[in-house]
């Protein structure tokens, strides 16, 4: 292996620095030390580096979505089932679909991704997805070819 | 009309439904105001407007398609400022919402076994020891611009941003492989991740590559993104690069590297993210029962990012353009641009090479009539494939890479 050059050493030495100096923060962004030692200062995160790289141990906080599916007829089946795994808004999305591609949709959510949907409620999450406003939405015209998505089989499974 | 109607029909409450998903989100980042802006994505028949996020951890302004599981895509005039994307701006796809949010570096483990020799359990300091590659590369969602295709189809409607740029830095797979010990015998290779289905019994995300596509010392484990470790959203902290092929395959959070004796049988692999077995991935609108394939390599792509879309412009006779175009499994060869519909071709210079499966500027000028000027690009891969004119069609709306079109208007 090859010797790095004082060069180099001194960079990555500056590096080195410049990632410590980072992880300490800024000396206003450290809580001033408490008074009584009752609460622990939460442990500095952890790194490990090998070759002049770092990995610094992680942990973030997701959004929450706490929109709901708007008011409409079987709101509250969809609500109840279709909001756990996925948001509304991939509903909300989706392009104007026919009542038999929203069946095999809901079908295969249940199915292939084991959604925990009564058949019963099957129905009435279709006819609420039909509704949606943008389904009534004229379909696409233009440059592509003849439009009629109620034929088209999706046999891709999804997804991306 | 019933009350669904009356309340629904003038599109006021997706319009509620956005404001909520973005006050949802303020709420919880305790940030300054999220940004209220709606972006339209111009999706044939609408539907196609989306709220742009900063509420993301390691993530700046993108393009809100879904929060949960999260769905963010890249705002166009990102590409226009570097071929490699920032960081906090890399799209971002997640198929389950079971996403671990904490990870502890030092207790980590890559797990290697199956058809070897020596199952191995690798930390990530071990990981950082061993001999390093670096590679620019597209990484780029199957699914990318599904919201364009006509006939439209279900799925993620992303407009043109599910894509990025970026210098990724790891190690071999292949070094890897070796280290364990590859048995005779082994057809594929499976890696699974942290990432986890929320419900029993569904299938858990994993993705397969042959045995030579594996031991073919491009595919990395990648644990460094354009100089810095990877955002947890981007597949902290390490993840599979399969530099050329879409990003299905290159898996986040990658913690188990699994030989096989034979093919992988396993929905990700057997039903889903399949492609007609035709050229281009084309079928017509309606065609039933075509033979499928498991999607693979990407395709030439190009697009004009120096003006937006419907932009409107003082007329002048001839105006700069440029952008980035991408050869998909090779380098890119040459960028054409016209402003008149494809009659007429102008050659652009083509920016700094910075790998085969880099994005690749292109700068070029062309010139304008007063009115709407279609500006189109074409780019020509190094094996010799040419963008198509025509817009393909498969029900997953998958592999979208015809002449895209960028409509300036000039007064």
């Amino acid at each position: 292996m090859k010797t790095p050059s004082p060069g180099i050493m001194a960079a990555g030495l500056i590096g080195l620095t410049g990632i410590i100096l980072i992880s300490i923060g800024a000396p206003s962004s450290r809580k001033a030390s408490a008074p009584i030692s009752e609460t622990s200062e939460p442990a500095p995160p952890v790194s490990v580096s090998a070759r002049g790289f770092s990995l610094t141990s992680t942990s973030v906080d997701l959004p929450v979505d706490d929109a709901s599916y708007p008011d409409g007829p079987h709101a509250d089946v969809i609500n109840a089932n279709c909001t756990s795994c996925h948001s509304a808004s991939m509903a909300l999305t989706q392009p104007a679909l026919s009542a038999a591609q929203w069946k095999a949709t809901v079908t295969k959510m249940r199915e292939v991704y084991k959604a925990p949907v009564a058949e019963k409620d099957v129905d009435a999450i279709v006819a609420y997805l039909t509704a949606m406003p943008h389904q009534k939405a004229a379909p696409a015209t233009g440059k592509a070819q003849d439009p009629d998505p109620k034929v088209a089989p999706d046999v891709s499974g999804g997804t991306g | 009309m019933d009350n669904f109607d009356a309340a629904l029909a003038s599109e006021t409450s997706r319009r509620r439904f956005l404001r909520r998903t973005a006050l949802g989100t303020a709420g919880l980042a305790a940030a300054p105001a999220l940004a209220q802006q709606l972006v339209d994505l111009k999706l044939p028949g609408g539907n196609a407007e989306r709220p742009m996020t900063s509420a993301f951890p390691g993530k700046g302004s993108m393009i809100l398609q879904r929060i949960h599981p999260p769905l963010l895509e890249t705002p166009m005039d990102v590409f226009d400022k570097s071929v490699f994307t920032p960081n906090d701006q890399f799209f971002v796809r997640w198929h389950w919402a079971d996403i671990p949010t904490s990870i502890d570096v030092e207790s980590f483990r890559l797990k290697v076994f199956g058809h070897v020799n020596r199952p191995l359990s690798i930390s990530l300091a071990q990981l950082l020891r061993l001999p390093r590659v670096e590679m620019a590369a597209v990484n780029q969602c199957s699914g990318n611009s599904r919201g364009l295709f006509q006939p439209r189809v279900a799925g993620a409607q992303w407009g043109n941003g599910a894509m990025g740029n970026a210098k990724w830095l790891g190690v071999r797979l292949r070094d890897v492989l070796d280290l364990a010990g590859v048995k005779a015998g082994a057809v594929q290779v499976r890696f699974g991740a942290l990432d986890q289905p929320v419900v029993t019994g569904a299938p858990d995300f994993e993705k397969a590559l042959d045995i030579d596509h594996a031991r073919d010392g491009e595919v990395m484990i990648a644990f460094g993104m354009n100089g810095e470790q990877l955002p947890l959203l981007n597949g902290f902290p390490c993840r599979l690069i399969v530099p050329g092929w879409y990003s299905t395959y290159w898996v986040k959070m990658l913690n188990a590297i699994e030989v096989l004796p034979g093919p992988d049988d396993q929905y990700w692999m057997a039903k889903a993210y399949k492609i007609p077995a035709t050229p281009g991935a084309n079928v017509a609108p309606g065609a039933k029962d075509f033979p499928t394939v498991p999607i693979n390599r990407m395709i030439p792509r190009s697009w004009m990012t120096s003006l937006p879309d419907g932009q409107a412009i003082a007329y002048e006779a001839s105006i700069p353009v440029g952008g980035i175009a991408m050869g998909g499994d090779c380098g890119v060869a040459k960028v054409d641009v016209s402003s008149d519909g494809g009659r007429t071709w102008y050659r652009t210079t083509l920016g700094a090479d910075e790998g085969k499966y880099s994005f690749r500027r292109w700068d070029g000028r062309v010139p304008l009539r007063r009115g709407p000027n279609p500006i189109m690009v074409r780019c020509w891969n190094a094996n010799g494939v040419a963008q198509p004119m025509k817009p393909i069609w498969n029900p997953g709306g998958f592999m979208r890479g015809n002449i895209e079109t960028t409509t300036i208007i000039a007064a």
